[in-house]
């Protein structure tokens, strides 16, 4: 009986010597993490501020209302989200302003690099993106000080078309590079970076610098877009397949430095009970002075982080207070107690009679 | 834009306000948002007393 032709894939060489981590390794090899944008707890959308947008990915400005951002399913083959960055203006850039997207690694997941020492090693940088302008663009490296700096320049040859971007880095000899829990490298995209914080690319120097000399500004033309994904920093001098990792993976990799107890895709402050933190409560034994609560974050976080809490209803900085089987009143006074790396402890100072608490919360130790 | 916490039982205020978003902004040199108030501070500004 023939049940069909099947195709095998036989490995035929092997190389001696190889290192996990080393660069030739498939597994853990992207430091960017979501690198394809498909993370998006806050589901952010609309004008940042400094502010994070989907998971790890920050944008940064000199100037608000000058950029928008979100989420998009435009995307290229393999592929199924980029980050969306629209211009809402044609802003003229000051020297020292800049408007960039920006991913700050982790010392811990950097620090292999040697970077600050002889044995530096090479990184290569590679994304795709899309872009309703042509032209030269930029971005850098820069360590957590901010007095290292490498420009780079890419173009997009062919407007409304995903290009495929690879640039390769030699790792700085120089310089201070962090390797701890706080920021190691500072991967920037220019989306409109003045003179004074934009220098000659390729090569290190010191000082501040987002960008290259020279780059495209996105924020200059009114309605233009720029969308991104896929992007990869990994060890090597040259660029290797988008490394995937299942979605599960890459939500706890962002919950060291952002989680909530809303629902995946719920934005924060929404009015639902879905995934609300409900203390235990006993019916008849009632306070209307403190009620106590408090749980255990998903992932431990990076540094202790900064939480905020919303009632049942999405009133901000509030709880709701319950009597349990009795009543619930929304907009109740909360305040944090302690908070550490791996849970928290909050409290509704006074009150409605209640014997527990329900809240939302998001805990945040972003770098 | 900051208001200082009331200590907790243990008898010591642990975190700061932020009053733009009611975000609670724990004692801790790693947190960037402590930072943040931290250069607040420094440049001149005080935050709000505990209620």
């Amino acid at each position: 009986m023939t049940y069909g032709n099947v195709n095998v894939d036989t490995v035929t060489t092997s190389t001696a010597g190889g290192i996990l981590g080393a660069g030739n390794a498939s597994i853990m090899k992207n430091r960017i993490i979501n690198g394809a944008m498909v993370i998006n707890q806050r589901a952010f959308s609309g004008n940042p501020v400094n502010a994070y947008t989907v998971d790890r990915w920050q944008v940064s400005v000199s100037q608000t209302g000058k950029i928008s951002a979100a989420q998009s399913t435009t995307a290229p083959t393999g592929f199924v989200n980029s980050l969306l960055l629209t211009s809402l203006s044609a802003y003229t850039v000051g020297s020292g302003e800049q408007f960039i997207l920006d991913q700050p690694i982790e010392g811990f997941n950097c620090s292999d690099l040697g970077w600050g020492t002889a044995n530096a090693k090479t990184v290569t940088l590679s994304f795709q993106v899309y872009s309703s302008l042509t032209g030269t663009f930029g971005g850098s490296l820069q360590n957590n000080a901010y007095n290292r700096s490498y420009p780079f320049t890419y173009s997009i040859p062919v407007a409304n078309t995903w290009t495929t971007i690879s640039v390769t880095i030699a790792g700085d000899t120089s310089g201070t590079w962090t390797t701890d829990n706080s920021a190691g490298i500072r991967v920037n995209f220019g989306l409109g970076v003045g003179s004074t914080l934009s220098n000659t690319a390729g090569s290190w120097s010191s000082g501040n610098y987002s960008s290259a000399t020279g780059a495209t500004s996105v924020v200059g033309t009114n309605g233009a877009t720029f969308y991104i994904t896929g992007v990869q920093l990994e060890v090597g001098s040259s660029a290797t397949g988008f490394e995937y990792r299942q979605y599960g993976q890459e939500l706890a990799l962002c919950q060291r430095y952002f989680e909530k107890s809303y629902n995946d895709g719920v934005a924060l402050g929404t009015s639902t009970l879905n995934g609300i933190v409900a203390n235990a409560g006993v019916q008849g034994a009632v306070s209307s002075s403190e009620v106590d609560g408090g749980t255990s974050f998903k992932v431990t976080k990076r540094a202790t982080p900064s939480m905020a809490y919303w009632d049942a209803v999405g009133n901000s900085g509030k709880c709701t207070r319950v009597q349990v089987g009795v009543s619930t009143t929304n907009n109740s006074s909360v305040a944090d107690n302690n908070i550490g790396a791996n849970g928290f402890f909050v409290y509704s100072a006074s009150g409605s009679s209640a014997s527990a608490i329900w809240f939302h919360f998001s805990a945040s130790a972003e770098l | 834009m900051y208001q200082l916490q009331p200590k907790t039982w243990l008898g010591e205020a642990t975190s700061v306000k932020r009053l733009t978003d009611n975000a609670f902004i724990p004692f801790d040199p790693d947190n960037t948002d402590y930072q943040a108030y931290l250069k607040w501070v420094a440049e001149g500004n005080t935050p709000e007393a505990a209620e």
